[in-house]
C-alpha cells in the first residue's frame, strides 16, 4: 500500500527532514509512526498526501509513484486518502454534518447518498446527535472525532493520522485507537503518527521509529496481525 | 474497458460535475443573501457603473428617434424672385417632384406668408399700413428621410438642382446644422463605446476587488478544502458564481434605475416637446438590449472573479502542493 524507497526530504535552506528512509506497509495493516518532535513524522505523512515532494527516492502509494506524479493529480491522491489532523482542521462556519460531508461533496455524490453516509460516519464515531451543531461548541475530543468521521466518510483505502490524540485525555485516546483498529479490520490501511508510547505499546501493532529524519527502528506487530 | 462501461463512467462523471456546480451555484447565492448589506452596496456600485453608459446610449437612441434633424433642420427653403408667378412656382415644384423625389413640397404664397407672419409676430393691424405685400413666393422642401449621411447627401443634391432655376432668389437650408448634429451623434456614439469599455473595466475591477477580499477571508477554508481533496475548480466555482451573481444583479439594478429615470423624465420632457409641437414617447432599452446588459454584466462579474481567484490559487498552488 505504502512504499518508501530511500526517500530523503530537504527543505529550502538545507534543513533535512528525512534521510534515506525505506519501508513497506501492507494493505489493511495498522502501523504507528513515532519519534521525538522534529523527527520527520509529519513530513513523512505530508509526502504520502502529496503536500510535499521527496527530494530523493521514491514514494509509492496505492501503486502510484508520487515522486513523478504531476501536481494536477494531487487532489485525486488526497481524495483516496483520509487524513486526520492534530488541530482537527474543521470549518467553523459549517455544521458538523457539513464538515463531514466535504469529501463527498467534492466527489460530487448525490445529496441523499451524502446524507446517508454522513450519518453512518457520525454514528461510527458516536456523534450522531451532534449533526447540526457548530464545531466550536464541541469539546476537543468531539472535534477530533468529527475529523475522523470526515476522514472515513468516503471509505478511503488509506487513513493517515497526525498526532490524533495530542489534545486528548488517556481514556479518549484509548477509545480513538480502538476506533482506528476497527477501521483497519474493515480493510483500510492506517498509519498513525504519535508520540504516545504507552498507548502504542498497548495496541501491539507495528511501529516505525524515526530519529533525526532516519528510520531508527521498525518494530513488528506482536498481536499476530 | 468496454464502451458500455466507459459510457457509464462518463455519465457518472457528468452527474458529479453537475452536482458540484449546483452546490456552488446555490451556496454562493445563499452567502450573498446572508450578507445583504454588503451585497447591496457592491451591487449598487456596479449598477451605477453600468447605468452611466446605458443612460447615454438610451439618450442617443431617443435623440435619433426624435426626427428633429430630418423634418426641421433638413428642410430646404426656397425664396423666389419678386414678380414670379404662381404657374412658374408650380412648374419648379413639378420639376422637383419628378426629378428629385422629395418627401414633401409645400408652396407658401405671399398672402399665406403674410397671414402667418401677422399671427406669429403679433404686429396685427400694423401690417395693414403696408401698401403692397413685400413677401415673395416660398417653397419648403423636405428630402426623403433616412440615415443621417443619406439625408445630408439628398440635401446637397437638392441645392445643386435648385441653382439651375433663374427665378429663385435665395435657397436657404440648415445643412450645416444637419451636418453638425450628425457629427455630434457620431461623437455621442463614440463616447458610448468608450464609456462601455471604461465602465465595463470598472465592473471587472470592482468585482475582482470584492472577490479578492472574499477569498482572503476564506484562506483557511480553502486550505482545508485542498487538504480533503478539492481541486482548483471546486475551490474556484463558488467565487466565480458569486462574481456572476454580482454582475447579473448589478445589470438588473442598472436596468431598473434606467426605467425609473425615464419614468421621472418622461413628463417634463413631454411638456418641453409640446412647446415645439412635437409628441414623443421615450424609448427604453427594449427586451433584446436588456438581455444583453444582463448577459454582459454576468460575464464581466464572472471575469472579475476569475482574475481574482486565479491569482490567489496560483499563489497558494491548491491544485498541487500547498504552501511552500
Amino acid at each position: 500500500m505504502i512504499k518508501f524507497d530511500r526517500v530523503s526530504k530537504l527543505y529550502p535552506g538545507g534543513s533535512r527532514a528525512l534521510a534515506d528512509v525505506s519501508f513497506h506497509i501492507e494493505r489493511g495493516s495498522m502501523v504507528f509512526l513515532t519519534g521525538h518532535s522534529g523527527a520527520g513524522k509529519s513530513t513523512l505523512l505530508r509526502l504520502v498526501m502529496m503536500l510535499e515532494r521527496a527530494s530523493r527516492g521514491q514514494v509509492i502509494v496505492n501503486q502510484r509513484n508520487l515522486s513523478n506524479c504531476p501536481d494536477r493529480l494531487a487532489p485525486l491522491v488526497r481524495r483516496s486518502t483520509g487524513m486526520i489532523f492534530q488541530d482537527h482542521k474543521l470549518l467553523k462556519n459549517k455544521t458538523v454534518a457539513d464538515n463531514v460531508a466535504l469529501p463527498l461533496m467534492i466527489a460530487g455524490l448525490k445529496y441523499s447518498d451524502i446524507r446517508k453516509r454522513v450519518r453512518a460516519a457520525l454514528d461510527k464515531v458516536g456523534l450522531l446527535d451532534k449533526e447540526t451543531v457548530w464545531p466550536l461548541t464541541l469539546s476537543g475530543g468531539e472535534q477530533q472525532r468529527v475529523g475522523i468521521a470526515r476522514a472515513i466518510v468516503s471509505m478511503p483505502p488509506l487513513l493517515l493520522a497526525d498526532e490524533p490524540t495530542g489534545n486528548l485525555d488517556p481514556n479518549l485516546s484509548r477509545e480513538l485507537f480502538t476506533l482506528f483498529e476497527q477501521i483497519s479490520e474493515q480493510g483500510a490501511t492506517v498509519l498513525i503518527a504519535s508520540h504516545d508510547l504507552d498507548l502504542i505499546r498497548q495496541t501491539r501493532k507495528r511501529v516505525l521509529v524515526l530519529s533525526n529524519g532516519r528510520l531508527a527502528d521498525d518494530i513488528p506487530a506482536s498481536d499476530g496481525s | 474497458m468496454s464502451s458500455d462501461m466507459w459510457l457509464r463512467q462518463l455519465r457518472r462523471k457528468n452527474r458529479a460535475w453537475l452536482r458540484r456546480h449546483s452546490y456552488s451555484f446555490f451556496s454562493s447565492l445563499g452567502v450573498l443573501v446572508k450578507h445583504k448589506v454588503g451585497t447591496l452596496m457592491t451591487v449598487m456600485v456596479l449598477a451605477i457603473a453600468m447605468f452611466l453608459p446605458l443612460g447615454l446610449y438610451v439618450t442617443l437612441t431617443n435623440l435619433e428617434g426624435m426626427n428633429l434633424r430630418q423634418d426641421e433642420w433638413g428642410a430646404v427653403t426656397v425664396f423666389f424672385k419678386s414678380g414670379t408667378t404662381r404657374e412658374e412656382v408650380r412648374r419648379v415644384a413639378d420639376d422637383l417632384g419628378n426629378r428629385m423625389n422629395p418627401e414633401t413640397v409645400v408652396i407658401i404664397s405671399p398672402a399665406e406668408g403674410l397671414a402667418e407672419f401677422r399671427d406669429a409676430s403679433g404686429f396685427g393691424e400694423s401690417l395693414d399700413i403696408l401698401e403692397e405685400n413685400p413677401l415673395p413666393w416660398v417653397m419648403q422642401i423636405s428630402p426623403q428621410q433616412g440615415p443621417t449621411e443619406q439625408v445630408e447627401e439628398r440635401v446637397a443634391e437638392l441645392t445643386i438642382f435648385l441653382q439651375s432655376f433663374d427665378n429663385i432668389e435665395v435657397t436657404q437650408f440648415d445643412y450645416k446644422w444637419l451636418q453638425r448634429l450628425g457629427r455630434m451623434m457620431e461623437l455621442g456614439q463614440a463616447a458610448v463605446t468608450v464609456l462601455i469599455l471604461l465602465f465595463g473595466l470598472a465592473v471587472v475591477v470592482v468585482v475582482a476587488n470584492t472577490i479578492r477580499l472574499d477569498v482572503a477571508s476564506h484562506t483557511e477554508e480553502i486550505e482545508i478544502l485542498a487538504l480533503v481533496g478539492a481541486g482548483n475548480a471546486f475551490v474556484r466555482q463558488p467565487f466565480l458564481y458569486t462574481g456572476l451573481w454580482y454582475g447579473l444583479m448589478g445589470g438588473l439594478l442598472a436596468v431598473l434605475l434606467l426605467g425609473l429615470t425615464m419614468l421621472y423624465l418622461a413628463r417634463p420632457l413631454g411638456l418641453l416637446l409640446e412647446t415645439y409641437g412635437t409628441v414623443f414617447s421615450l424609448r427604453g432599452l427594449g427586451g433584446y438590449n436588456t438581455l444583453w446588459v444582463l448577459l454582459g454584466g454576468g460575464f464581466l462579474g464572472w471575469l472579475g472573479a476569475w482574475v481574482s481567484v486565479q491569482r490567489y490559487l496560483q499563489r497558494l498552488k491548491v491544485g498541487g502542493r500547498l504552501g511552500r
